[in-house]
């Protein structure tokens, strides 16, 4: 294709027997309709025979777009003696006389094909090849045999599945792609690769009902259209990375479009990363793979091949990367600030026809500066980052008018303000956009409507949520009500409903229940151990010791079978309640330093342990106590239990000024507490 | 706790018998039908399957305004007309589950009662789900270095080849078509991106046998569910070519700075952007990627052209949710559609190459 150019510029021609014409001569003979009198100048000009002459007329016609000129001239060819030639110079070795009827052969099927006679056309294809195939079949053609009758015979057989389908014969086709690929053709690679490729396009997208193809010599057999299209692909890229085809980049695409759409890309990773470098350029490599792994939960490794294509030596503004980075990134508060530099590079680089993404980075922008904001370590930078995310999420939406998550994440971000009437309209936006169709939706309404002390609101949405909630999922919902028993002071009710979580934990071990891909199972899965904590939690502020001991225990018994989750804050700060509850102060102190060491960000450790310090007056610790509250209140500012402990340490230190602020921060809290923390939805 | 969901499936009957074991069912079918439809009383048996008139006329009926209540009946029709069991009669039940499914999804927004829609979905789930026993679809990924119908195992050169990943007897990696289903008596809001997408699940393994009418109505839907413009991927162009790119800059600026104002309006505009979740999506790619890329479809100019603005609006969303899950599928498809432009000259591979010098 490449030399097609040079040799253009050296003027078309025929040559044969050390004479050559011009090819422009003989076509504007056929223009001037002397179909005879090119014949005649190709017979004299180059010592042809009459058949031949109409070959390479055909040939020329057929090249121009004239199929039915082609088509006419080649008819007068007498082609039965060429098609036997054809056959048994395949078994013969020696010289073929002439290639170019065997191209006739073709080319008439060609013509008939274009010229919409595609029956005719197949009639044609298969009896031409049901010669070649006992040829082949008799295990006589040699390797050897000349290259064009081999070339011939394989066009024919890649011809014929094509015929098939054009006509809608799709089992047809399919039984003649198969064959094509199964029976001994002597096939070069490039022409197989192409069948495969033919075969796969035509497994993945037309929808055939195939059964798989029968061939039992042991070897794998695909059970599925999916299979078999998957194997053709991988084949097909296999055989370019040993050098055998030419490279096609359709075939990667087919391939990620199946994988991604069964959402395996962690397999297409795989695939990629096998192909030899400087097929893709890299930057597109890593973007891809970066994808496929984030695709896969692999967020790590995705953000570290960002990292590199991002570089300023490389693509920088590429906002795919850009975007997708960020929201890596704001997923993880210690990601924050650099996804914020993401985000704003994106929002920078919307431009053009890019203008329409400038809201996702916003969004992004937002979000990451939310993020970004929890692992502060001063106040006034936190409340300024969080008003930040506000803002910009706020102009997102502005953007994004219908974009349900960016409405959910703004009614969060609101909530987490204490901005509860705002918080509560956008939550309620969030739920009738979506239908109700994502458990956290009904969440977040739940718990928006604790923050605002109406319980019994609160626990109809819970309920109605139960009962649009398959099973498996109703379990964070059932949680959420028992916390709403307790804040409604009906504990026994709250006992009632851990009682069936448990019951539903057991169920659910013994079935294998439904595969969690794709659907919200995930982050409905009950956590047995924060069951057995919660009721534990539950009986020792009913000072049902004894109980709670028994809930401690289970949760116990439960951490040694699982091995990498110990949360072991939890059981420790467990004990120091009840050590707490018998009046074993010094025991209960032991338990939450053991607590706060083992896990220094789990925030309710800290504040029992400073809780502690104040009861039994261990002044010389006083300092600690105070430190330990301000670390908890970096963590989680609105922690109101945080702030009292910290107006009591103020108190007991005299300082009544700043007493008084923390206890009115606590109330002022109080008033807004949600029955689980915001920030736990997202 | 709640409405136990064991409720079992209505029994779907075998559908094995075909139209011409069952002409009574057709009759019924027929029937019921002209007295709802009373511009359709012209049909008989003979001719419910084919008729042109058919299908124009029962999508016009289920666009209206109150179209999916649950005492509509033209959804009993359908419902009963899918129960039936008449494998001819499921496949024009089928035939309006883009038309449903679309106007269902967007209309959940609006709260309004679609208890008829809500049926014939449930029953086109229940059918699924006893047909499959509830078990997931899966495929295993196929491992190279073992032979296969197609190509010899690389176990003889095995260690030398960069081919090699999944040999040393790992466990064959599978990935999953659909999931797992569990029976559904009603429709669960958590639950109804799933119910629909199984009953698009259906429509796409009998894909081959849906008129065009009906795939040009899944795009158009396509594109209303994605509630995002695709306008600016019309020129899609790879990240690689951005630098060029930038020289255009200056000209392109000007031309958006007037045409973005109309887009963000025309955002403003969009109604019926639905969720869309894995269990929707999964189902959408496959039943677009046979629209563009299926056998003889590109001659179908109206239904490519379709199919082309929907995988675009798709992709464009899958940018908004930046979800990487649909990115990668969309843009491949996106990709691939240009490969098979009905009016791009596309080379032929089975022709033979263009020679300048015809030597003999």
């Amino acid at each position: 294709m490449e030399s097609e150019e040079n040799e253009r510029e050296k003027g078309r021609e025929v040559c044969a027997n050390g004479n050559s014409i011009s090819a422009e001569e003989l076509e504007a003979k056929l223009d001037a309709g002397n179909v005879q009198e090119a014949e005649a100048a190709l017979r004299d000009g180059l010592s042809l025979s009459s058949e031949e002459a109409k070959a390479v007329l055909g040939k020329l016609e057929y090249q121009r777009g004239n199929v039915e000129n082609a088509f006419q001239v080649i008819d007068g060819i007498d082609l039965q003696p060429i098609i036997q030639q054809l056959q048994s110079s395949l078994s013969e070795k020696g010289p073929v006389k002439n290639a170019l009827l065997f191209e006739a052969v073709y080319l008439r099927i060609k013509c008939l094909q274009k010229l919409d006679k595609c029956t005719e056309a197949i009639d044609e294809c298969k009896s031409v090849l049901e010669g070649v195939e006992k040829t082949y079949g008799q295990g006589t053609f040699d390797t050897q045999a000349d290259n064009k009758s081999q070339e011939i015979a394989g066009r024919l057989v890649e011809l014929l599945p094509e015929l098939w389908k054009q006509v809608g014969r799709y089992d047809e086709a399919l039984s003649a792609y198969r064959n094509a690929l199964l029976s001994q053709w002597n096939l070069d690679n490039e022409i197989c690769a192409r069948i495969q490729k033919a075969l796969a396009v035509f497994l993945l997208y037309s929808e055939v009902e195939a059964s798989p193809p029968n061939k039992t010599d042991g070897s794998y057999v695909p059970k599925s259209n999916l299979e078999e299209a998957v194997l053709l692909l991988m084949i097909i890229l296999r055989n370019f990375i040993l050098g055998k085809i030419k490279w096609d980049p359709a075939v990667m695409e087919h391939l990620t479009f199946t994988l991604s759409t069964c959402g395996q890309t962690s397999i297409l990773t795989k695939q990629f990363e096998e192909l030899i470098p400087g097929v893709y350029h890299r930057i597109d490599r890593w973007t891809f793979i970066a994808l496929c792994n984030c695709g896969a939960g692999e967020n790590k490794s995705a953000l570290n091949l960002l990292r590199m294509s991002l570089h300023k030596h490389e693509r920088p503004n590429d906002l795919i990367a850009l975007l997708l980075a960020a929201k890596i990134c704001s997923e993880d508060p210690h990601l924050g600030a650099e996804g914020v530099g993401y985000a704003q590079r994106a929002i920078n680089n919307a431009r053009g026809l890019d203008e329409h993404l400038k809201g996702v980075g916003l969004r992004m922008l937002g979000l990451c500066l939310g993020k970004q904001a929890r692992v502060c370590s001063s106040d006034h930078e936190r409340s300024n980052l969080q008003s930040k995310a506000l803002q910009s999420l706020e102009k997102a939406v502005r953007l994004e008018q219908n974009n349900s998550d960016l409405i959910f994440e703004l009614a969060i971000q609101y909530a987490m303000h204490r901005n509860l009437t705002v918080a509560l309209s956008c939550a309620k936006q969030f739920f009738d956009k979506t239908g109700g169709s994502t458990l956290k939706g009904w969440r977040l309404l739940a718990l928006v409507l604790s923050a605002q002390k109406r319980f019994a609101e609160a626990e109809v949405v819970t309920d109605a949520a139960v009962d649009e909630t398959a099973k498996w999922e109703q379990g964070p919902l059932l949680r959420l009500k028992a916390k709403l028993k307790i804040s409604q002071l009906k504990p026994m009710d709250a006992i009632e409903i851990y009682r069936y979580l448990l019951a539903l934990v057991q169920a659910q071990k013994k079935s294998p229940g439904p595969s969690t891909q794709g659907s919200q199972v995930e982050d409905g899965k009950i956590n047995e151990l924060e069951v057995w904590h919660g009721l534990a939690n539950l009986y020792a502020s009913l000072s049902h010791w004894k109980d709670a001991e028994i809930c401690l225990q289970k949760a116990k018994e439960l951490k040694e079978f699982s091995p990498a989750t110990t949360h072991a804050e939890g059981k420790n700060k467990f004990f120091s309640i009840m050590f707490e509850g018998r009046g074993e102060h010094l025991e209960a102190l032991i338990a939450t330093l053991n607590a706060v060491l083992l896990e220094p960000n789990y925030v309710p450790s800290k504040i029992l342990m400073a809780s502690l310090i104040l009861k039994i007056n261990f002044i010389s610790a006083a300092p600690v106590a105070r430190c330990l509250l301000c670390d908890a209140l970096r963590i989680e500012p609105t922690n109101r239990m945080a702030w009292y402990y910290l107006g009591l340490t103020h108190k007991a230190d005299g300082r009544i000024t700043d007493a008084a602020d923390c206890f009115q921060a606590a109330s002022l809290l109080e008033e807004s507490d949600p029955i689980e923390t915001f920030s736990s939805m997202i | 706790m709640s409405g136990d969901e064991a409720t079992t499936p209505p029994t779907a009957a075998k559908p094995s018998a075909t139209a011409a074991d069952s002409p009574a069912k057709l009759q019924t079918a027929v029937e019921a039908l002209s007295s709802i439809v009373p511009s359709l009383s012209k049909l008989t048996p003979a001719s419910l399957l084919t008729s042109p008139d058919l299908y124009p006329k029962i999508s016009a009926l289920l666009r209206q305004p109150n179209s999916g209540a649950g005492d509509n009946n033209l959804c009993r029709w359908l419902y009963d007309t899918f129960q039936c069991g008449v494998i001819d009669l499921q496949l024009l039940v089928l035939r309006f589950i883009p038309i449903i499914a679309g106007i269902y999804l967007s209309r959940v927004a609006d709260r309004k009662p679609q208890a008829g829609f809500e049926a014939v979905l449930l029953a086109l789930y229940a059918h699924e789900t006893t047909s499959r026993a509830g078990k997931p679809v899966s495929i295993t990924i196929p491992d190279l270095s073992q032979s296969s119908v197609y190509h010899e195992g690389s176990a003889k050169t095995s260690g030398k080849g960069p081919s090699t990943p999944n040999s040393g007897g790992t466990e064959p990696e599978t990935a999953v078509v659909s999931p797992t289903l569990e029976p559904h008596g009603t429709v669960r809001s958590t639950r109804r991106a799933r119910i629909v997408g199984v009953a698009l699940e259906l429509f796409y393994t009998k894909i081959g046998q849906m008129p065009v009418s009906s795939k040009i109505d899944f795009c158009e839907f396509c594109k209303v569910w994605a509630g995002q413009d695709g306008e600016m991927y019309k020129q899609f162009e790879e990240g690689g070519e951005k630098d060029e790119d930038e020289e255009e800059e200056g000209k392109r600026k000007e031309l958006e700075a007037v045409s973005s104002e109309v887009v963000v309006e025309k955002k403003a505009k969009v109604e019926g952007r639905v969720p869309l979740c894995w269990e929707l999506l999964q189902p959408v790619m496959r039943i677009l990627g046979h629209c563009l890329l299926g056998p003889n479809n590109n001659r179908e100019v109206e239904l490519f052209d379709k199919a082309n603005e929907a995988c675009r609006c798709l992709f464009s969303r899958s940018m908004h949710d930046v979800n990487p899950k649909a990115i990668l599928p969309m843009r491949s498809l996106m990709r691939l559609s240009k490969t098979v432009m009905p009016n791009n000259n596309n080379v032929d591979p089975t022709d033979l190459p263009f020679s300048d010098v015809i030597s003999l």
